[in-house]
């Protein structure tokens, strides 16, 4: 006898839920009830769940038809998702194999230079320049140049799509109250949703062995901090400065590039730092669906417990986020430094 | 597992005590790996089960996995039951064995598991050519031209490596892809057999996967010892092609467990499945969305006269209310 069965009898919904339900597997209590000779009483006022209703009501679905439901659903919408997202997405795998391809291909003695160049040109600072080149010295002095290389490829394609996504989705934001609101929960989803609660679903879209698969695991985890930022940035303008654009006639077009966004840069900045950081945080769960690079060898480490290779794996990815943080943060002051001469 | 086991141990008390009969013997606290594959977790919870209720153990589940298990038993000789430790691929457990770190209790899946190389049922009977090594390198495009690969970290990386080197895969136009984890080579399987695509790869069994998705075996070049050890190794110098031997799947204990709890040692020694059955409770389990909880009931209500022959008589009467009617 469950404890809803008069309730339902109460309601005259007797007919409607049959005979008693039996569906449910016994489960490891009732077992152990069992085993001590007794029959299972339950809870003195049980939680109205699905479970504890279908005891009383066969006619009420149990928990797992719910999982189960939403698994068929999934399946049965699959045909579609397929055909509309596949060929959306495909030139990320382009890019992520290009760009694969072509810091491999690279001979280091260029690939290096290159990369000093690059930090230098965006923080001008000379030791922020000179600790990029020490620390690629020892990741290559330590044989893994290849691996970091690879996961740098993956971070630059990454954090760019993000950008290119991300900033216009922010000052969408940031020009619509209600957008905002919408977008907001979805960026909460994006950042707290376990990443393989995402990522086995998108196994069955995509084939795992393309490399989209991992460019979408992480451009869905860093596209946040940028996109937040960027709202965030364009809504502090000072308001005495968008009157001052409004007294001088401009449209909202100038308004948009001459004021707000200078005036946000800093923000916005720092949403691309934080960008680049969690493209970093995520490179070695992205090597759980078969992303190359210095991930590939925390795992293989904390699978064999090959410590040594775990950890320098591991300081081989606190480097380069040193690295990235360092150019991008010194090139984050410069932005700001431009603004304070004005 | 800790909280979930404390519920259950709560639920048992609570049933005991309205029965008076905590007549716990002389059974102590016992520590079980729980590893993270279905059929190692069915195991894991029968045996906590008889253990529990039949000879009064205090059963702690230890979520691990091979590498990790075997590690700390060797460093620190907990925990004290090592549930589904597959010989073969397990480096290490000849050693342990010899140096007495471990004990080997039983085979605890008594057919012994299959490692192989497998393409989906529907793929051989469309093509079944391609249910021998000849009739993939024939045509690696029939098998989508990819060999399926378990994670880097995985005892059958090395070996899948060495005999795809040794039976020249890549030359022959069929790639090793990789797979970062467990899960999504699982997956892969799952996906390809959603849309009756081409797949080729490695996989085991018994497991869920393989007992919802029917998949034939890929003939290899026969068992070759000599050839399989050099394969396990990363510095193998001449890899040769050879196919998995069956795999002798044991249930371990730590040296010293059976001296101090010689009836659950007992009752270890005696827990064994074979194949058909363990296949049919994973089949259940994966039909009903069911937990491996569950799962272990099923398996307990429905083969009665299985594991009746386990117990000792003292623990049979214990749970005469399960072995006698329901």
């Amino acid at each position: 006898m469950a404890f809803y069965d008069s309730i339902f009898s109460a309601l005259g919904l007797s007919g409607w839920c049959g005979e008693a339900g039996d569906g449910a597997p016994l489960s490891m209590a009732d077992l152990m009830a069992k085993a001590g000779g007794d029959e299972a009483k339950g809870e003195f006022f049980p939680f109205p769940s699905l479970d504890n209703l279908n005891e009383s009501c066969s006619s009420v679905l149990q928990s797992r038809d719910v999982t189960k439901g939403i698994e068929e659903g999934f399946l049965a919408a699959k045909p579609a998702l397929k055909t509309v997202l596949d060929p959306i997405t495909q030139p990320l795998s382009w890019l992520l194999d290009g760009a694969l391809w072509l810091f491999e291909a690279m001979p280091w003695f260029v690939m290096v230079p290159i990369l000093v160049a690059i930090s230098y040109w965006a923080s001008r600072s000379k030791p922020v320049t000179i600790f990029v080149f020490i620390s690629i010295m020892l990741l290559g002095l330590v044989d893994h140049y290849d691996v970091a290389m690879q996961t740098l490829s993956i971070i630059f394609v990454c954090t760019s799509i993000s950008v290119l996504l991300g900033v216009p989705v922010g000052i969408a934001m940031s020009k619509s109250d209600r957008l905002q609101k919408s977008t907001v929960p979805i960026l909460d989803l994006l950042q707290t949703l376990p990443t393989f609660v995402y990522l086995i679903p998108l196994i069955f879209l995509f084939s795992v062995t393309e490399s989209k698969l991992y460019g979408i695991a992480i451009i869905l985890y860093a596209i946040v901090p940028v996109i937040r930022l960027t709202d965030l940035g364009i809504r502090l303008v000072d308001q005495d400065v968008m009157e001052a654009a409004n007294a001088f006639g401009m449209n909202s077009r100038q308004k948009l590039l001459r004021v707000q966004l200078p005036l946000a840069l800093p923000n916005i900045m720092a949403g691309i730092n934080q960008t680049i950081m969690m493209s970093l945080a995520m490179v070695v769960i992205a090597s759980l669906v078969s992303a190359p690079g210095l991930g590939v060898n925390v795992l293989r480490g904390i699978r064999n417990l090959e410590l040594g290779v775990g950890i320098v794996a591991g300081i081989g990815i606190v480097l380069l986020a040193v690295i990235l943080d360092r150019v991008s943060k010194a090139a984050l002051s410069r932005v700001d430094m431009t603004r304070v001469k004005h | 597992m800790k909280t979930k086991l404390n519920l259950l141990k709560g639920a048992a008390v609570a049933a005991l005590m309205t029965t008076g009969s905590a007549a716990y013997a002389d059974c102590g606290e016992v520590t079980i790996t729980e590893m993270n594959w279905a059929s190692s977790a069915v195991v894991t919870a029968v045996a906590a089960f008889l253990m529990e209720q039949g000879y009064g153990c205090e059963v702690q589940k230890v979520p691990s996995s091979t590498v990790t298990a075997i590690t700390s038993v060797t460093e620190t000789g907990e925990p004290d039951i090592l549930t589904e430790v597959w010989a073969n691929s397990t480096p290490a457990y000849p050693g342990l064995l010899a140096e007495g770190k471990l004990v080997e209790l039983a085979d605890v899946l008594s057919d012994g598991g299959v490692e192989a190389w497998w393409i989906p049922a529907y793929l051989a009977e469309s093509n079944p050519e391609l249910t021998t090594w000849e009739g993939i390198m024939a045509n690696p495009a029939a098998v989508g031209g990819k060999f399926h690969d378990c994670p880097s970290g995985w005892a059958c990386d090395i070996i899948n490596n060495n005999n795809l080197i040794a039976a020249g895969a890549e030359a022959g136009g069929l790639e090793r892809f990789q797979h970062g984890s467990g899960e999504t080579l699982q997956t892969s399987i799952a996906a390809a057999y959603d849309e009756k695509a081409p797949w080729f790869g490695y996989y085991w069994a018994p497991t869920a996967v393989l007992g919802k998705y029917p998949m034939v075996a890929v003939e290899v070049p026969a068992y070759d010892a000599e050839a399989h050890t050099c394969n396990g190794n990363v510095d193998c110098a001449n890899p040769g092609f050879s196919a998995y031997p069956a795999s002798k799947v044991v249930t371990a204990a730590a040296g010293g467990f059976s001296e101090r709890e010689p009836a659950a040692a007992a009752l270890m020694a005696k827990v064994s499945f074979t194949n058909e059955q363990m296949g049919e409770v994973l089949a259940w389990r994966l039909d009903r969305n069911a937990s491996y909880d569950e799962a272990a009931v099923y398996f307990l209500t429905n083969y009665k006269d299985v594991w009746a022959e386990w117990l000792n008589d003292e623990a049979r009467e214990k749970l005469a209310a399960i072995l006698g009617n329901g």
